[in-house]
């Protein structure tokens, strides 16, 4: 969980938020709310889940309830992968 | 990659072609001229299949896939002189007919696509306001819960097909507080529903035989079963109307292309200057090679994507890079088949003057050249 947490962060900060300082951006911190993702990078938050989890996303989980935080989209795709295990 | 055209395909194309030619190329220039919708050329496209290429056959269509779909509007759009038909055809069948293949329920599907596949039934699609161009979410039009249904309020704007239609798909706010982000629903709107009216309508530089207009919603009620593909998903489905859309229409201007090279190429062989074909001069012979460099690089950009069409997640960024290239390209190359015709090429009974004033519009509709520019920069994380 915590590798997860960690690589999800990463990625955030590399792709969305570069230059700005790790500490700003926690757990909680509201991303597609907060103005952090537009909808492109929505987009590819998305694809470097399926590709870093293999998961998939459905059109509709595209939104703020399960990718408006580093919380919630690690519990997203935790629950995507127990489905099938 | 392989793009190999299958013996079915070629047999596709040439019947395309063949058809485009005897049956919607003559009496162009005058339909032009007067700017008519030609529905009973658009009836016999339907019984080609044209509008409902790449849908199941359960369902009407013709059952291709992605890639011989764009082989197949290729084909139209080398064949059929009547650019603005062709584009009401795209506009139809991409921005309308597959959402509703796709994203339709099993009713939905039965009950409209039958008849949109066909032509007996034309479709518009009503995302652009009068306020909201390229950034086309931010829109106000709005649907509220009324009872076992909704009730529309809103106006749109530049409706391809909107005078003609029979049914819109509009989007429209479900959750202004979520916007984008499934705050969106697309409905299916009969254009007869009390409070439907199409409002202004447009003249254009170029299309001049597809009609279009405002949509005005005052008040329109509709069934919960108006709904497509479920309330706040109007976003996906959009956005996946708009790769197809780029990526098709894009296949219809690289057939349009090849048909510009092929008789500037014919021109620039008979015409002679200083003793010679003008075709002998290099100023002219750059100009054409140029014009088939822009032609191979965008079938080979189309192709591609079409390919990937329906199974890759990063296909708009594929659908803005093909968009871009191709409009820009089909431009390029209608103002050099005109210089390299030269007076001739200025005249409307050449037809080239036509080809350039229609493809005006391809860096337009379906977002404009800075739109797909800024969709490709967010995809390379600028």
């Amino acid at each position: 969980m915590e590798a997860m947490n960690a690589t999800v962060k990463d990625y955030i900060l590399t792709e969305f938020l570069p230059g700005e300082r790790p500490d700003a951006l926690d757990e909680s911190t509201p991303l597609i709310t907060g103005g952090i993702l537009d909808s492109i990078a929505t987009v590819r938050l998305v694809v470097f889940l399926e590709e870093q989890f293999g998961v998939r996303f459905q059109p509709h989980e595209m939104s703020p309830d399960h990718l408006d935080s580093i919380r919630a989209i690690t519990d997203t795709v935790r629950a995507k992968r127990a489905e099938h295990a | 990659m392989d793009f190999t055209i299958s013996d079915e395909h070629r047999l596709l194309r040439d019947e395309i072609i063949r058809f485009a030619r005897n049956e919607l190329s003559p009496g162009v220039i005058e339909r032009d001229r007067s700017g008519v919708f030609p529905r009973d050329l658009w009836l016999k496209c339907g019984e080609m299949g044209l509008q409902g290429l790449p849908v199941p056959e359960e369902y009407g269509g013709a059952g291709l896939d992605p890639l011989g779909t764009a082989l197949a509007l290729e084909a139209l759009g080398y064949g059929c002189e009547d650019g603005g038909l062709t584009f009401a055809i795209c506009a139809h069948l991409l921005a309308c007919v597959v959402p509703v293949w796709k994203h339709g329920t099993e009713e939905q599907k039965q009950a409209l696509l039958p008849a949109l596949c066909s032509g007996r039934m034309i479709a518009v699609n009503g995302m652009t306001e009068p306020g909201s161009g390229s950034d086309a979410f931010a829109m106000h039009t709005q649907a509220r819960r009324n009872g076992a249904g909704y009730r529309l309020t809103g106006r749109k704007t530049f409706g391809s097909n909107g005078p003609v239609a029979d049914v819109a798909l509009v989007y429209a706010l479900t959750d202004a507080t979520r916007g984008y982000h499934g705050g969106v629903t697309a409905f299916v709107v009969p254009t007869a529903s009390d409070g439907f009216s199409v409002g202004q309508k447009f003249e254009k530089m170029g299309l001049r035989t597809s009609p279009i207009s405002e949509l005005v919603l005052e008040d329109v009620c509709v069934p919960d079963d108006a709904v497509l593909g479920g309330v706040g998903g109007g976003t996906a489905l959009f956005t996946e109307s708009m790769e197809w859309e780029r990526i098709c229409i894009a296949a219809v201007h690289v057939g349009t292309m090849q048909r510009l090279l092929e008789q500037a190429t014919s021109y620039a062989r008979t015409r002679t200057a200083f003793g010679r074909p003008i075709g002998k001069h290099q100023a002219v012979a750059h100009r054409l090679v140029d014009m088939k460099v822009r032609l191979e690089a965008s079938r080979l950009l189309v192709y591609r994507a079409a390919s990937r069409l329906d199974h890759a997640r990063d296909i708009a960024l594929d659908a803005s890079l093909v968009k871009l290239f191709v409009s820009e390209s089909l431009v390029k190359s209608a103002l050099d088949a005109v210089q390299t015709m030269g007076g001739y090429g200025f005249m409307t009974e050449y037809h080239v003057e036509r080809v350039l004033r229609d493809a005006v519009g391809s860096t337009l509709y379906s977002g404009t050249s800075e739109i797909q520019r800024n969709i490709m920069a967010g995809w390379m994380g600028l």
